[in-house]
Formats: structure tokens, C-alpha cells, sequence
């Protein structure tokens, strides 16, 4: 079976924006010229997510969904603020594949079960992100990283399989951000407990930490952030404008952040390859992004 | 015809927002602790004619301000002061989070200064502030000293703060405001960086337009005139059982001190440009810092002061006197910071404001020996009528942010 | 002279799929195509494509309350191409075993059945299978054929074999007849059919739509078909 190799763009407004620890709204760019620049370079599949919209009560997604649909071929996961049915059916319409789903599913379990049950299992994703405890246990936030639930994310895992989720995202809060690693044990744990594809999110530095999260932390798919845009970002250079909105701070002073080592598609796979991890191959980088 | 209704601590009468921000009228300017008396006047923000507050108008005018000049300003200076023989040449206070973990590295490793970090711990570490305080240290790379103050003055000026002027914070205020000056003067270090300056926020803009912190926060001419915790000196000393070696702690230098050893006080936020956000990843990427896990309670925020278990009290005081609350502080920073569009502030603080500190709450009752029902009581009290209205039992802003 | 009454190409909408990315893919190859759950439409259309994601009884349900099932069956027997994505290409089978027994559109003679538990990489098996694979020609057809060619003329035409495709599916398609075969797919350890052709009808069990540029191919091989059996035609009804 291959791996798949995701990229998470975190959305907020028209900004591509780039937290630790899910927070912070560094912006990095053009949402569009990120996921388009992925495509090109052989990503296996995209995931949006609109930071704020459980945090300000809103959802702003379905415009951008339906711009970059136009293009995209490859599967499309979107999240963040997802409340009702109607919200997802939009999603879809709009042209998505699969919808995410985290703060509507803790707060109401059978909002999985009526999902898949009127879009698909497949359609449907959920979303766990979670903080290791003092006693070793991981506990379950929302929106966006901010609310302690009280539900041992692991619990939750077997919970939303058994209601009908198509696939856990899993992402560790703590590593998120950060370049030291996903978390294995939170990883493994999960993937070997539940039947469906678990796909491990949060803290990517360097390649080999996405060989070890498949071999060690038994992942049937990474989903990387900061690894990949720092590195685009540096290889695009800014198509920061002055008077944007959004924290733009970090690409107007055409800064660094040493925290990732940054990587492109080709070189997440080409790893993969040579640790006999059967992935779709990248393409050959084109000459100009 | 309705009463008119009583204003306290000298606030506004009418409440109004900011245009551009989230932040009302009756934020209360810095005081001068140890002047802060229980009849206490506040300077409050000021608008201008376009309903646009202060802090807004220096955010603005930070755009356009120059600021390869200003490096240059602080290159000059810093070339003054920097010392090759081993020792010291500046103070930085500060405990770990991210503005002090930002002026201190960037000091020291880009400028190539010797700072001596001083820092006056919070009144109630709180778990993840403890941690960020050390790798601050042991991570970032800093010499430190830290003063703890009596511990049982401290609980009792912490105490007498609440009781007089519901303001838990003073104590931790009167320290952080003056250990770096004393400790310069101490050590001979004439140098001391603060990192923003509260113009930032909304005190008035004279006070900003040059860097040197203005000199009567932190300096003492005449003892008769100050208070702590709302109670005068003379008084505290007669009837708590207290003497002045126990209050030295929380008194400022003596102007004479100051003097004698030129010691300067500059805020590095004239110099450089401030993105509190851009401290937070610069902090991670240089001290290891760590966000709050959760959100802190009464705001959205996981990056900011987090290392008190008094901070929510703190902002639950100031929702109680003035009707703004902690989300109302952070919103209002990130919307001048344009992280923020003043819609989504709005938002925010109708989800946050006002949250009460439950996490800690029983904790800092117990700490400062007071029971829940009087700290209620208190707050009630201390709610100015201008600003509140009880409906149907529950206390209602008479204005909330619109 | 163009046909301007009828659309090319209609994609059925009986509930179930994902319309939106195939209308998509179609647009981007200069292909018009229509969304319809109409009888109608579908028995005029030139050619017909039957999405599809999720439980086949469901889907078949939905196709005879809609009355589309003699329909498809009348486009397939009267050579206009149709294709068939992912569970739609499960229902041009004979029969599933998906909760339950269910008879589907019998097409192309065959049955579906659960794919095998595999054990992956952390030894936990997954279902469904999600991911991307290779498509490879089967063996019997490489045999006599020039590398590369074993597709000549079919909708993979242009397809270097092994080329990697997306899948999402618990089940898969067994064709009674090897011929039927176009290309298989290796899940671990196991292979299994990942589409199908006869005559005009093809099958895919992949979703070419979602499969970058390499499923575009299929796309664009698709309305190249239905271009060239209309100009054949036209050349028809101008002898």
C-alpha cells in the first residue's frame, strides 16, 4: 500500500497563515499559489482549513474551494467550522471530496453518523487534536486548538470509526509548528487501534521524521504544513503587497524560521522511496514555480 | 427621568468604542503605583475627533515611521554602552514570555550586547510560565536574577490590593515596574531596555515619542505620599505590623540613586518595530517557548501572559471596573497589529470577554485567604453603575461593544 | 453541420457522487457536459457517464426509482460510449455483495465483492482502501504487444503502465471474462481489476478525476472518442 503525502493549508481570510501550536497567524502567502504550486509538484492531496471559523463563529471556505476546484485534480479535504449538514453539502457542491470535521463532532458525536450516512463515510473526516496530559493520556481540543473537551483523544478515535468517519486526521497540538517531530506514540496508538486510515498531522521538520511517523508511528498517510511552505515560500519568494491584512510582518522583513529545515514535494516522496515506502511518484520540478 | 448615575474612578460618563479597535473609553492609563490611592483618578483613553483612540493613532503612525533610522538610533546607542571587559552592559527585565525572550536574544546575539536579565517573578507561577522562564534561561542563554519578595508581605499587599482597589495585580506591578532601575543602580549597569512602550496601548502619545521610559513610574522623591495595596505607608506600618525593610521591595529608587548612577531607561520598542505575534514565533524559534495549551481564560489568546495564575483575575478586575476585559485587550493589539479586522475582533470579545478565572480561582482565594462570596461581594462593589445594570439577576453591561 | 440540440456528454446525478469533480474534469479537457438525473437526457445524450461513491444497493435503488436502469442498459447495447467511476463502475457488474445481495445493471458479466483484509505497513488492516496505486495492463495482454501499447485504442490509451492513480473503495469488480480485464491493481499483496472495457463501455475503479493530470488523459481519451464515433456518423449519414 502507498502513502500518501498531504498538504495542510491553514486559512484564514484570503491568507495562507502559518501558527504554532495552532497559534499564531503568521501569513505566508496566496492560498491559491501555494495549492497550486503542490499540484504541479505531484501533491497526493490537499486540506484546507479555516482556523477561525469555530473561533469567530463564521465559515468563509466555499469561495476559495470552488476557485482552486477549477484546476485541482486531486482529492480536496476542507474543515473548519463545519456545523450543519447544509454546511457540508455546500462544501461538496462546491468541490470538495471530503469535509473535516472536529468542534460540531465533539460537541454532537451522531453529527459523524448522520454525515456519513447521507454523504458517504468516505466523505467524512474527522479531525482530533490533541495534547498530551501529564499522565501520559491525550486529551481532545476544538476550535482550533483552544478548548479543553475532557475526551481522551484516543476514546474519541474509536468512537468516531464505530460512528462512521471515512478517516482520522490526527494532529498533535504540541508538535505542531514546532520542526521536532510528529508524535509517534499518539500516532500509533490510534493507527493501530482503529480500522480505518489514520493520517498523521503536526510537527514535520525534517524528512526522516516522515519516514519514522509511517515505519514507527504505523501512519497510512502524512500530512505536512510547515515543512512545505517554508520551503515554497522560499523558492516563490513573497507575493506580499503592502497594506494586506493579516500578521505580514514575517515576509516583510524577508525572514527565516530555522525551526524547519523546509522540503519540497519531490524530496518527502523521493525519502519515502528510498525507505521502500511506496508512494505515486512527484514530477519532475518544472523550471519555474 | 432617570437618575443620573454615579461614574467612578473618574471615568468617562458616556461610553464609547473606538472605531477602529475594540477598546472603550474607560481603559485607565498606566498609573504610578505606589501613588495609587483608593480614591484614585484615572487618565482614561483618550479619542480624538474621529472617534479614533490613541494607541490606533500610534499604530498608524508607526507605519511611517523609519525604521532603518531608528536601528541606527539604537546602534549609536548601543555602541555607547557596550562593554568588552566581561561585564554587564545593560538590564533587561522581564520573565520569560515572549517580549522579554525577544528583547533579551536579539540584544544579546544580534546586537552584541551583555544583558543581564532581572526578572521579579509572578505572584502565582503558573506551570507552563515556569517552564518558559527556564528555557528562557537555559535555552535562550541568559544570565538572571531573580528577586522574590517576603512571601507573606506579598500575600498581604495582594490581599489589601483586592480588598481596596480590586486591582490583585499591583503587587506584581509595583516589582516589575521597579527592579530593573534598582538593580542597574545596584550593579552599575546604566543601561535598562523595556520592551514596548505602553503608548502601545493607549497612554497618551506624549509619553512615547521619545524612548526614555518617563521617569516618574519608577523613581521616589518623598515616602509620605505613596501607598501600596491602597493603604498609605505610615498606616501599613501602624496597623499591619509591617516595616519599611519588609515594603523596600515594592518602592521604587530614590530619585538620588538615579542621578548619581545615570542610569537610562529606553524602550526597545522605539527602536524596533513591535509585532507582539512576531515576539511569540520568534520566542519559540529562540528560547523555547511554549504557547498555552488552552486558550487563557477571557480571551482567544494562547500566546499571551501566561505565566501568573493571577492573570485571569487581573483581567476579571478590570471587566468588573472598566467593562473591558482580556479578549478586549488582545483584539484590540492584533486589530492594530492587523491580524485582526475589527469585525473579528467584535466577535471574539463577545465569545471571551469577562470569562471568569475558574481554573484558578479557589487556588488564588486560598492563597490571599479570602473567601469566594467576598471576592463576589467585592466585585460588586466595585462595579461603577455607569457601567453596569442588574436585569433579571445577572449583572449587563449597560454598553457592550458594538 | 453541429449537433447543438443534445449535449456530448451527461454525467447521471441519481444522489450519489461526486458530479461536481467529473463535470470539472470535462470542462478542463473542452468538453461540454451536462448534470441530469433525467431519462430523457440520458437516452439522447451521445455518450453517458455514471459517477458513483457509496453502497451499491443504495445506488441501484435510486437508479430504478428514477427509472435509469433499461436506459443504461440501452446505451450500453447500442455501442454509445459509457463510463463508468468507481462504484459506477461496480453497477455495470452482474451482481454485489455489499450488505446484502444486490443484482446491478449486468453490463459486463461479474460480480463485486469485499476487497481482503491487508495487513498494512503497522499491521492494521484498512478499510476502505484510500490511497493512490499503479494501474498496469494484465499480464495476458502485455504479451504480443509492444511496451506501451497494450492500451492502444482503449480509454487508457497514452498511459505509460504503472502509472498511479486515486482510489477510495472497500470493494472490487470480478469479471467472469479475463477479456474484460484493462488494467489491475496491486493492494499489498493482493491484485485485483481496476477497470473494465467492452466495446464502447469502460470502467474505472479509480476516480480519474481526482487523479492529477494522468486521469485528465482518460477524460480527454474519453470525449476524443465520442468526437470521432460522431464524425463517423456524420460521415455515415453523408454516404
Amino acid at each position: 500500500m502507498s502513502v500518501r503525502v498531504i498538504a495542510r493549508l491553514d486559512i484564514k481570510g484570503p491568507n495562507l497563515v502559518k501558527g504554532v501550536h495552532l497559534e499564531g497567524l503568521r501569513v505566508l502567502g496566496s492560498p491559491e499559489r501555494f495549492a497550486q504550486a503542490y499540484y504541479r509538484e505531484g501533491i497526493d492531496e490537499l486540506v484546507y482549513m479555516d482556523v477561525v471559523a469555530s473561533l469567530y463563529q463564521r465559515n468563509s471556505l466555499v469561495d476559495f474551494v470552488r476557485l482552486t476546484a477549477q484546476d485541482i485534480f486531486i482529492p480536496l479535504t476542507v474543515g473548519g467550522g463545519l456545523r450543519t449538514l447544509e454546511d457540508i453539502r455546500q462544501v461538496l457542491v462546491a468541490g470538495a471530496d471530503k469535509v473535516s470535521l472536529n468542534t460540531a463532532a465533539i460537541a454532537r458525536p451522531d453529527f459523524i453518523r448522520e454525515a456519513a450516512r447521507k454523504f458517504g463515510s468516505s466523505t467524512v473526516v474527522v479531525s482530533i487534536e490533541a495534547i498530551r496530559m501529564p499522565n501520559g493520556q491525550y486529551e481532545a481540543y476544538t476550535d482550533n486548538g483552544r478548548e479543553r473537551t475532557g475526551v481522551n483523544a484516543f476514546d474519541w478515535a474509536c468512537r468516531a470509526a464505530e460512528l462512521g468517519a471515512g478517516e482520522i486526521l490526527l494532529t498533535s497540538i504540541d508538535r505542531e509548528g514546532t520542526g521536532k517531530g510528529f508524535d509517534l506514540e499518539l500516532t500509533r496508538t490510534v493507527a493501530q487501534a482503529v480500522t480505518i486510515p489514520v493520517v498523521a498531522c503536526g510537527g514535520a521538520g525534517t524528512l526522516d521524521h516522515i519516514r519514522d511517523v509511517v515505519s514507527r508511528g504505523a501512519a497510512d498517510a502524512v500530512c505536512i504544513a510547515s515543512l512545505l511552505h517554508y520551503d515554497l515560500l522560499k523558492r516563490m519568494g513573497t507575493d506580499y503587497r503592502a497594506g494586506e491584512e493579516g500578521n505580514v510582518e514575517f515576509l516583510k522583513q524577508a525572514r527565516n524560521f530555522s525551526k524547519v529545515s523546509g522540503a519540497a514535494v519531490g524530496d518527502i516522496k523521493r525519502v519515502l522511496r528510498e525507505s521502500a515506502i511506496a508512494c505515486r511518484p512527484a514530477f519532475e520540478s518544472t523550471s519555474h514555480v | 427621568m432617570q437618575d443620573k448615575l454615579e461614574v467612578k474612578y473618574g471615568l468617562p460618563e458616556t461610553v464609547r468604542y473606538c472605531a477602529r479597535c475594540v477598546m472603550s473609553n474607560q481603559r485607565p492609563a498606566s498609573s504610578v503605583e505606589f501613588k495609587h490611592g483608593k480614591n484614585h483618578r484615572h487618565r482614561a483613553l483618550h479619542f480624538d475627533a474621529e472617534g479614533v483612540c490613541d494607541a490606533c493613532r500610534f499604530a498608524e503612525r508607526k507605519e511611517s515611521i523609519d525604521w532603518k533610522q531608528r536601528e541606527e538610533e539604537l546602534l549609536r546607542l548601543l555602541d555607547r554602552y557596550r562593554r568588552k571587559d566581561g561585564y554587564y552592559d545593560c538590564v533587561v527585565p522581564g520573565s520569560g514570555g515572549k517580549d522579554s525572550a525577544y528583547a533579551s536574544h536579539v540584544l544579546k546575539y544580534k546586537y552584541g550586547m551583555h544583558p543581564l536579565t532581572v526578572t521579579w517573578p509572578p505572584i502565582l507561577y503558573t506551570d507552563i510560565g515556569l517552564r518558559n522562564f527556564r528555557n528562557w534561561i537555559e535555552v535562550g542563554g541568559f544570565d538572571n536574577i531573580t528577586f522574590k519578595p517576603n512571601g507573606r508581605v506579598h500575600r498581604l499587599l495582594t490581599r489589601l490590593a483586592i480588598e481596596n482597589l480590586l486591582h490583585p495585580f499591583q503587587s506584581f506591578i509595583l516589582g516589575q515596574k521597579n527592579l530593573a532601575p534598582k538593580i542597574a543602580i545596584k550593579y552599575e549597569i546604566p543601561l535598562v531596555f523595556y520592551g514596548e512602550n505602553e503608548a502601545e496601548y493607549g497612554n497618551p502619545i506624549a509619553d512615547n515619542q521619545q524612548s526614555l521610559r518617563d521617569k516618574s513610574y519608577f523613581t521616589l522623591q518623598n515616602l509620605s505620599d505613596v501607598s501600596l495595596g491602597g493603604v498609605p505607608i505610615n498606616e501599613l506600618i501602624e496597623q499591619h505590623g509591617l516595616n519599611l525593610n519588609d515594603l523596600m521591595a515594592y518602592l521604587p529608587a530614590d530619585y538620588k540613586d538615579i542621578e548619581r548612577t545615570n542610569v537610562d531607561v529606553h524602550y526597545l520598542g522605539y527602536y524596533l518595530k513591535w509585532t507582539p505575534q512576531e515576539c511569540y514565533y520568534y520566542a519559540i524559534e529562540h528560547t523555547g517557548f511554549e504557547a498555552n495549551p488552552v486558550r487563557t481564560e477571557g480571551t482567544y489568546s494562547k500566546y499571551n501572559s501566561l505565566d501568573d495564575k493571577i492573570d485571569g483575575f487581573h483581567y476579571y478586575t478590570t471587566y468588573i471596573k472598566f467593562g473591558i476585559g482580556r479578549a478586549t485587550y488582545d483584539a484590540s493589539q492584533e486589530i492594530r497589529n492587523r491580524h485582526l479586522t475589527r469585525e473579528e475582533g467584535v466577535a471574539l470579545v463577545r465569545r471571551f470577554d469577562g470569562e471568569f478565572p475558574g481554573f484558578y480561582f479557589q487556588e488564588v482565594m486560598d492563597y490571599i485567604g479570602m473567601k469566594p462570596e467576598r471576592f463576589h461581594q467585592l466585585c460588586d462593589q466595585f462595579r461603577s453603575p455607569h457601567l453596569w445594570k442588574k436585569e433579571d439577576g445577572q449583572w449587563q453591561l449597560r454598553h457592550p461593544l458594538s | 453541420m453541429s449537433d447543438s440540440a443534445a449535449p456530448a456528454i451527461v454525467i447521471v446525478d441519481y444522489g450519489m457522487g461526486n458530479l461536481f469533480s467529473v463535470l470539472r474534469a470535462c470542462q478542463s479537457v473542452g468538453v461540454e457536459a451536462v448534470i441530469t438525473d433525467s431519462k430523457q437526457a440520458v437516452s439522447d445524450a451521445a455518450a453517458v457517464i455514471l459517477p458513483g461513491v457509496g453502497a451499491f444497493g443504495v445506488a441501484m435503488e435510486n437508479l430504478a426509482a428514477l427509472d435509469l436502469i433499461d436506459v443504461l442498459r440501452d446505451v450500453a447495447a447500442t455501442g454509445k460510449p459509457l463510463l463508468g467511476v468507481c462504484l459506477g463502475m461496480q453497477l455495470l457488474m452482474s451482481e454485489s455483495h455489499e450488505f446484502g445481495h444486490h443484482r446491478g445493471l449486468d453490463i459486463i458479466p461479474g460480480n463485486v465483492v469485499q476487497l481482503p483484509l491487508i495487513p498494512g505497513l503497522g499491521a492494521a488492516s484498512k478499510v476502505p482502501h484510500v490511497g493512490w496505486e499503479s494501474v498496469e495492463p494484465p499480464v495476458s495482454s502485455r504479451e504480443g504487444h509492444a511496451p506501451g501499447s497494450a492500451w492502444d485504442g482503449t480509454l487508457l490509451e497514452g498511459l505509460p503502465g504503472g502509472e498511479y492513480m486515486y482510489f477510495v473503495h472497500s470493494f472490487y469488480c470480478r469479471p467472469r471474462d479475463q477479456a474484460r480485464v484493462l488494467s489491475v491493481t496491486r493492494y499489498g499483496t493482493f491484485e485485483f481489476c481496476s477497470a473494465v472495457t467492452l466495446g464502447n463501455v469502460m470502467g474505472c475503479q479509480f476516480h480519474p478525476e481526482r487523479s492529477g493530470p494522468a486521469g485528465l488523459l482518460i477524460y480527454r481519451n474519453f470525449s476524443a472518442k465520442v468526437a470521432s464515433l460522431k464524425q463517423g456518423e456524420q460521415r455515415a449519414g453523408q454516404a
